[in-house]
């Protein structure tokens, strides 16, 4: 029957599980951002650079060819062109940046919204909370975000896998494994810092620019730090340094003796997260209370 | 019967007021379809009530419980059998009514072919049929409020909390939320739980009336008794000679004071029949100018609890009757 032949009726069928009804929310949003053409142009600019990886890998593999490329074969090259913990950092490195950029397009418009709409009644008169509240708005960035750091980068290590001995998988199955745990790592605080500056500023362009601030502004804050006072510890402020400081130790990449270490710089990511969250959650409230 | 909503000494306290002051009541009954209207002046907590049902508020002390769940410990199960229709303008501007319902039903806990279903159901519903199609950004205040319904009714809740739901409506689109909201409690046997200042809209859809003023229950009563008990009033003006009417009515079991000449109040016997009324001024030669029940308006039950209303001005009133 057509539905305007139909009257109204109390659904009475099946309910979805607690636990994944939240994932309507990224279902809904997707659509959305993939139709912006900002964010089209910048996902297949973060094609461009695993690309060249992907080559580097197959020339890498292919020894054979290094004569016809002229280099005649040497030691040099074949050092230069070997995949190893270092190879895969500077990939994420130059990844994580179209990250940046993506979550400061695509970020801004998760949460202000429904501020501006008073929307937030509506989602918690809902059997959902703040936490799956923003659980579903991360799940949003961190679709999005997985399609220029971690599906590029499963892609380059499968391709080197698959191009390489098996004993090379045996030997280095642990940059995998790194480039996993550090990009999620990453995606989570990129996504974090994008839902903060939704939730606190209203106008798009603007939290964008804060999601971008916040790294730029830190980094020169740090640098300044280290110049002034004559030291390393500075670098800690820097969320991009001490992401990459956890991404080199996790890939066992050496890194400068006299900077701060990993664990040093994955304690202040942790607190960095934390306190983000509690200004998150702070916002984030069906009414305000107005003491 | 269990009530659809139990409060139990519910202590609000909004940062360091206390907003809600030991409130304690039982209202609707599960599985019968009633309406229960929250009456009160600006600031008597009816908002912080709902959000406390809600689960948005943490009661300082004391319990409330929706169809036996507690509101704040078991806040999801209690989320999944509620609809809540906000007072403010609370959309997703930039989304279509379909997929913003479509959502809201998912969010509900509905699959998603199912919510799309419903979400065109609902539509239809409501009157937006027409209009399914358009951003809700787009709407008229009108529109938005109807919106707001069909996203409040889009899971078959078994209590809907509807706060305001006739503000800023014309006419013709108030008498149609109007009857909706009693289609939902009569055809569909859901509860309805509304907030309003419009008080003939709550005396139009509402079995129950429950009056705050200073975070306190000052009044509550069942208006469907009310009415009934009230039919045995009657207001009469006759034009003619009624010294002897007072009499005459004691004849026939009932009781009749004369307020002025020609105007009349009666208490009849529920066995008299107000047709006796008819034959006994024909008898006595009058010609009745006037007949009306005479009940206490909702209004009046509201200002005298509030205390805006002097009691000795009106008929006593315990409990909501006269």
């Amino acid at each position: 029957m057509a539905v305007f032949k139909r009257g109204y009726q109390r659904y009475a069928g099946p309910r979805t599980s607690n636990l994944t009804r939240f994932l309507a929310v990224p279902r809904f949003v997707w659509p959305k951002l993939l139709a912006e053409r900002f964010v089209i142009i910048l996902l297949v600019n973060s094609l461009f650079w695993p690309m060249l990886c992907a080559g580097f890998i197959y020339v890498s593999n292919h020894a054979e060819l290094l004569p016809s490329l002229g280099s005649g074969g040497d030691d040099g090259i074949r050092k230069m062109l070997t995949i190893d913990g270092k190879f895969f950092a500077i990939f994420m490195n130059v990844q994580s940046t179209f990250a940046i950029i993506l979550a400061a397009i695509a970020g801004p418009g998760l949460i202000a919204p429904d501020l501006a709409n008073n929307a937030l009644p509506l989602y918690f008169a809902r059997p959902l909370s703040r936490w799956t509240y923003i659980g579903a708005r991360m799940m949003v960035l961190f679709g999005l975000l997985s399609l220029v750091t971690l599906l590029p980068g499963l892609i380059v290590f499968g391709m080197q896998a698959s191009l390489a001995s098996s004993a090379w998988l045996a030997a280095n199955w642990t940059l995998g494994q790194g480039m996993v745990l550090g990009f999620l790592l990453y995606i989570f605080m990129v996504s974090l810092i994008a839902l903060t500056c939704s939730a606190y500023v209203k106008w798009r362009v603007v939290a964008g620019a804060l999601v971008l601030g916040f790294f730029f502004v830190l980094a020169g804050a740090s640098k300044i730090i280290n110049q002034v006072f004559r030291v390393e510890w500075g670098s800690l402020l820097n969320p991009g340094y001490a992401i990459y400081t956890v991404w080199c130790a996790l890939l066992g990449v050496e890194t400068a003796e006299d900077a701060p270490g990993a664990w040093e710089c994955f304690t202040v990511l942790l607190v960095m997260l934390g306190a983000l969250l509690a200004v998150l959650l702070r916002k984030l409230r069906p009414v305000e209370v107005v003491s | 019967m269990n009530p659809v909503i139990a409060v139990d000494n519910l202590r609000v306290r909004l940062g360091k007021r206390e907003i809600l002051k030991g409130i304690s009541c039982r209202l609707g009954a599960s599985g019968v379809g009633k309406a229960i209207g929250l009456l009160g002046p600006n600031g008597a907590g009816k908002s912080t009530l709902i959000q406390t049902l809600l689960g948005f508020h943490k009661p300082s002390a004391g319990a409330a419980q929706i169809l036996g769940f507690d509101c704040h410990r078991q806040s999801l199960e209690v989320k999944t059998r509620i609809g809540y229709m906000p007072e403010n303008d609370s959309l997703i501007a930039d989304m279509t009514a379909v997929a913003f319902l479509r959502l809201m039903g998912e969010l509900s806990g509905l699959p998603a072919p199912a919510a799309l279903e419903k979400a065109h159901e609902t539509l239809f519903h409501v009157g937006l049929g027409e209009a399914r199609y358009r951003k809700v950004g787009t709407y008229s205040l009108g529109m938005k409020q109807m919106a707001k319904l069909a996203q409040a009714i889009i899971h078959g809740p078994e209590l809907v909390i509807l706060d305001e739901p006739t503000n800023g409506l014309d006419p013709a689109a108030r008498q149609r939320m109007l009857v909706l909201i009693k289609e939902m409690k009569e055809q569909h046997g859901m509860n309805v739980l509304l907030c309003s200042h419009l008080l003939h809209d709550v005396e139009q859809v509402c079995d129950e009336v429950v009056i705050l003023k200073d975070g306190q229950i000052v009044h509550q009563c069942d208006l469907v008794a009310e009415r009934q008990a009230n039919k045995r009033f009657v207001q009469l003006h006759v034009s003619g000679d009624d010294r002897n009417f007072g009499a005459a009515l004691r004849e026939i079991g009932a009781e009749g004071v004369s307020e002025a000449p020609g105007t009349w109040r009666i208490v009849l016997p529920l066995e008299v029949e107000v047709n006796a009324l008819w034959r006994l001024t024909a008898r006595e030669n009058l010609r009745i100018t006037k007949l009306a029940y005479r009940r206490d308006t909702l209004e009046e039950i509201f200002l005298k609890a509030v205390g805006h209303l002097q009691p000795s001005a009106q008929p006593e009133v315990a409990h909501g009757r006269i």
